[in-house]
C-alpha cells in the first residue's frame, strides 16, 4: 500500500532567514518524485520538513490521511523511511546490526528481534548488495558501501514512502544506477513512493516520473521531466546554458552543461557570427561562441549532421537541408540571409565536395560585400578539396579578397574581440 | 540467518551471568579480607544466616559475635556501597557516552561532580556536618549535583532541543565556575581543607547502612530504568535525526536519560565523593571488548564497574595497613595509565 504526502503553505526559516516560502506540494501515492535545484534552493530543507527532522514555522503536512506533525516519531517511522545526506557513523556496530535497527519502529521496549525481522534485514541487504558485508564493522567500510547499508536499513523498515537526500552522492556510477534502478523497481512492483533530492539532473531526468525544480525556497516548476527540465528553466534557475538532447539508449533525454549563461558572459553581446561547418568540426566553436554571448547562426547543414544536432540543442538558427542532399536554392537563399545578418563568417575545417561547394561560394560573396571571413585551416585544404580544384580556386580568391586563414581557435576569439571593439568602442570587458 | 539471530541473542547472557557471579564472589572476598582474621567460609555463612529460611541450616558456631558484627555492620555495607557506586557510575558513564556520542564523556560531564563537590564543601566548611550529623555532607552534595545539572541543562537548551555541543560546553563552563567558588571557600577556611580534599578524592571509609539505604533505592531504580533505554541509545548513536527517522523521540529520550543519569550519579557521588575514572574507563574498556550494543554494554559495564570499585576499595583500605588511601586515588592511579594505553592502542589501529 502506498502513501502520499501533501504539503500546504509551508514556511520554514533558520532564524530570520526564510528558507521555504509558502510552499505547496502534492506527492501522489506510488509516484517517483525527484527534487532538484541549485545549492541553497531549499530542497534539503524541504525534505527535512516532510521527514519531520525539522519543524515548519507555518503550514500543513499530511502523510497519507494523517497530520504528520501530530504523529509520534514511531508512527511516522512505521510508514516512512529516510536516507539522510550524511551517513557518517562513529560507533562500530556491524553492518548486520545496523540494518537490523531498521526494525526499531516495530518493536516494543522489551521485545527482541524475531524471525521476521531477521528475514527482512537479510532481504534488504541482499537487494542492496550489502549481505557480504554483514559482519564487518560499519566504521570500516567505504563511504559508498555505508550509503548502501543506510539504504538497506531504510528498506528493512518496510516503508510505504522513502525519502532520500542525495542518495547517490558517495556512489560510483555503477552503484548510482544500481540504487536508482532498485528504487525504481520497488516503486513499480510494490508501489513504494520514492522522493529523492538529486544533484544530478540527468539521473533525475532518467528515473523520475515527476520533477520538482526549486529556486529560492519556492517551487519554480514541477511536472514531467521533459517539461520541467527544459533549457529555459535550467537557465533561469541555475544560470547555466545547457543542451538538451534525446538519449537514444534510454528513450529519455540528456542534459549537457555548456557553461555559464549569456547574461553572465558579455564578451560577444551584439556581435553576430555565422559558422560554415559540418560533421562535428563546428561543435567547439558553437559551444564556446554561444557561451561567450555571441549571436550564432550556421549553415547550410544537413539535417541529422552532428553540428546540426548541436546547433539545434543550443537553439542556434540554422539554414538546413534534407539529409545527405546537395544544397538546394532554397536553403542557399536562407543561408545568404543569415550571412548578411552576421558581422563575421567562420569557415571550419570541413571537406568540400560538389554538394556543399555553394557554402564556399556564398562565403566569398559575403566577403566581397564587406563581411569578415575567417578560414580555419592548418594548410591541409588540398586534402579536403573533393571538387577537382574548384574549392581550391575559390579559397585562393578568398585570400586575395582579404579572407584570413587561422590555425587555432584562440586567434578566432581575439579577432572577434577586435570586431566587437570596432563595433562598440570602449565597451570591452 | 538463524545463526545470525542466535549470535545476537545468545552470545552474551552467559557472559553477563558470569560477570554477575564474579561480582558476588568479589564482594564476598572483599568482606573476608581485612585486619580481622575471617575466612571465606565464615563470611559466606554469616551472610547466608541472614537469609530467612536458610538460617536454620547454617552453623555459625566458629564465628564470634564480634566478627559477625564486623562482617554485617562494617564490611558488608561498605562493600555493598562500593558495588552500588561502581555500578551507578559505570552505567551512567556508558549511557552518557552513548547519549552524547562522545567516548570521552563520563557521569560528571554535565556538572554533577563539581556541583556535588561545592555542596559538600559548603556542608563541611559551614560546620553543618558537625551540627546536623554525618548526613549533612551527602545531602548537600546531592542537592548541589542536581542544581548544577539542572543549570547546565537549561544553559544548554535551545528551544526544545538540547544540542550535544552546547551541553558539553555548558558542563565544562559551569564546572570551572563552581570549582573556582569551591577553591575560594577552601582558601578562606584552610582549617577544613584536609577534610574537603579527602571528600573530593572519594572514599568508602566509615560508611554504614544508613548510606546504603539512602543511595541504594535511587541507584537501583536509576540503573534499571537506564537499561530500559538500551535500544534507544543504540539508535541514537547514529545521530538524533536518524534516531527520529527510526521512530525514536530523540529529544525526549535525551531529556529522560539526562534526568535519570543525573539522579543516579548524584546518589552515588553524594555517598562516596567524586571518584574519578570509573565512569569513563569502564564503559570504554567494555565497549572495546564487546562492541557498542547498549543492550549488553550497559549491564556489562555495571558489573565491571561494581567489581572494579569493590576491588579498588579493598586495596584502598588494606594496602597500607592502618592508613587508608582514598579510593579515588587508586582508581586514578590505575585509570590514568590504562586510559593512556587505550588511547595509544586506538591511535595505532587508526580508528
Amino acid at each position: 500500500m502506498s502513501v502520499g504526502l501533501k504539503v500546504k503553505g509551508l514556511y520554514f526559516s533558520y532564524g530570520k532567514e526564510n528558507i521555504l516560502n509558502d510552499l505547496d506540494l502534492t506527492i501522489d501515492p506510488g509516484s517517483f518524485v525527484c527534487i532538484v535545484g541549485p545549492n541553497g534552493s531549499g530542497k534539503s530543507t524541504l525534505l527535512k520538513n516532510i521527514s519531520k527532522a525539522l519543524l515548519p514555522g507555518r503550514g500543513e503536512i499530511r502523510l497519507g490521511e494523517y497530520n504528520l506533525l501530530s504523529l509520534r516519531p514511531k508512527q511516522v517511522a512505521q510508514q516512512m523511511a529516510v536516507v539522510p545526506q550524511d551517513t557518517h557513523i562513529e560507533f562500530a556496530f556491524t553492518v548486520y546490526e545496523t540494518v537490523l535497527m531498521g526494525r526499531t519502529p516495530f518493536m516494543g521496549r522489551f521485545q527482541s528481534e524475531g524471525p521476521k525481522d531477521f528475514a527482512l534485514a537479510r532481504w534488504a541487504m541482499e537487494i542492496t548488495n550489502t549481505w557480504h558485508l554483514r559482519d564487518r564493522p560499519v566504521t570500516e567500510i567505504s563511504g559508498g558501501e555505508r550509503q548502501r547499508v543506510v539504504v538497506a536499513r531504510a528498506l528493512a523498515q518496510e516503508p510505504r514512502i522513502i525519502l532520500l537526500d542525495e542518495p547517490t552522492a558517495h556512489l560510483d556510477i555503477q552503484h548510482q544506477m544500481e540504487l536508482l534502478e532498485l528504487l525504481q523497481s520497488l516503486n513499480k512492483t510494490s508501489g513504494l513512493t520514492v522522493v529523492a533530492v538529486l544533484h544530478d539532473l540527468n539521473l533525475a531526468a532518467h528515473f523520475s516520473e515527476y520533477v520538482v525544480l526549486m529556486k529560492d525556497g519556492r517551487i519554480f516548476a514541477e511536472g514531467e521531466p521533459q517539461r520541467v527540465l527544459s533549457s529555459e528553466n535550467i537557465r533561469d534557475v541555475y544560470g547555466m546554458e545547457v543542451a538538451i538532447t534525446d538519449n537514444p539508449f534510454t528513450g529519455r533525454f540528456n542534459i549537457i552543461p555548456l557553461g555559464r549563461s549569456k547574461a553572465a558572459a558579455k564578451n560577444g553581446r551584439g556581435v553576430n557570427v555565422h559558422l560554415v561547418c559540418g560533421g562535428g568540426t563546428g561543435i567547439f566553436l558553437l559551444d564556446r561562441l554561444t557561451q561567450l554571448g555571441y549571436r550564432v547562426s550556421c549553415g547550410v547543414l544537413n539535417i541529422g549532421d552532428t553540428d546540426w544536432s548541436r546547433a539545434k540543442a543550443l537553439g542556434v538558427q540554422v539554414a538546413e537541408e534534407a539529409p545527405f542532399a546537395s544544397i538546394s536554392n532554397v536553403s542557399a537563399r536562407k543561408n545568404r540571409t543569415l550571412m548578411e545578418r552576421s558581422h563575421c563568417i567562420i569557415l571550419t575545417s570541413i571537406p568540400f565536395g560538389m554538394g556543399n561547394l555553394v557554402n564556399l561560394e556564398l562565403s566569398l560573396e559575403a566577403l566581397k560585400q564587406g563581411k569578415h571571413l575567417l578560414v580555419i585551416s592548418n594548410g591541409d585544404f588540398d586534402q579536403r578539396d573533393f571538387t577537382k580544384g574548384k574549392a581550391g580556386a575559390i579559397l585562393e580568391e578568398i585570400k586575395k579578397n582579404g579572407g584570413k586563414i587561422m590555425i587555432n581557435p584562440q586567434e578566432v576569439f581575439s579577432f572577434l574581440d577586435e570586431v566587437r571593439e570596432s563595433l562598440f568602442p570602449g565597451q570591452s570587458g | 540467518m538463524t545463526v545470525q539471530g542466535k549470535h545476537q541473542v545468545f552470545k552474551y547472557p552467559f557472559g553477563l551471568i558470569a560477570l554477575l557471579l564474579l561480582l558476588f564472589f568479589v564482594c564476598l572476598a572483599a568482606i573476608t579480607i581485612g585486619p580481622a582474621d575471617i575466612s571465606l567460609s565464615q563470611s559466606g555463612r554469616t551472610l547466608l544466616a541472614q537469609a530467612p529460611g536458610i538460617s536454620a541450616f547454617v552453623s555459625l558456631d566458629d564465628v564470634s559475635v564480634n566478627r559477625q558484627a564486623i562482617i554485617l555492620q562494617v564490611r558488608l555495607p561498605r562493600v555493598l556501597l562500593a558495588a552500588l557506586v561502581g555500578i551507578a557510575l559505570a552505567t551512567v558513564g556508558a549511557a552518557f557516552q552513548g547519549l552524547l556520542k562522545n567516548p570521552m564523556a563520563d557521569p560528571y560531564i554535565i556538572g554533577i561532580s563539581s556541583g556535588a563537590a561545592l555542596g559538600a564543601t559548603v556542608a563541611i566548611i559551614t560546620g553543618l556536618s558537625a551540627i546536623a550529623g554525618y548526613f549533612a555532607v551527602p545531602w548537600l552534595a546531592f542537592i548541589g549535583a542536581l542544581v548544577s545539572t539542572f543549570t547546565v541543562y537549561n544553559i544548554a537548551r535551545v528551544g526544545h532541543r538540547i544540542p550535544v555541543y552546547t551541553l558539553l560546553l555548558a558542563g565544562v563552563a559551569l564546572s570551572a565556575f563552581m570549582s573556582a567558588i569551591m577553591s575560594f571557600l577552601m582558601v578562606m577556611s584552610s582549617k577544613e581543607m584536609h577534610q574537603v580534599v579527602f571528600w573530593l578524592l572519594g572514599s568508602f571509609s566509615a560508611r554504614n547502612w544508613g548510606h546504603v539505604q539512602a543511595a541504594a533505592p535511587l541507584i537501583i531504580v536509576g540503573v534499571l530504568l537506564l537499561n530500559c533505554f538500551a535500544r534507544d541509545l543504540n539508535v541514537m548513536l547514529f545521530g538524533d535525526e536518524t534516531a527520529q527517522h527510526l521512530g525514536i523521540d530523540a529529544e525526549k529520550v535525551k531529556k529522560v536519560l539526562l534526568v535519570l543519569g543525573a539522579f543516579t550519579a548524584a546518589a552515588a557521588v553524594s555517598v562516596s565523593g567524586t571518584i574519578g575514572f570509573v565512569g569513563l574507563i569502564v564503559p570504554h574498556a567494555v565497549r572495546l571488548v564487546i562492541g557498542p550494543d547498549h543492550r549488553v554494554l550497559l549491564p556489562a559495564s555495571a558489573m565491571v564497574g561494581g567489581i572494579l570499585m569493590v576491588i579498588t576499595d579493598t586495596v584502598a583500605r588494606t594496602l597500607l595497613g592502618s592508613v587508608e588511601i582514598p579510593v579515588g586515588v587508586i582508581t586514578a592511579i590505575l585509570g590514568g595509565p590504562f586510559f593512556i594505553y587505550l588511547l595509544k592502542k586506538k591511535k595505532m589501529t587508526g580508528e
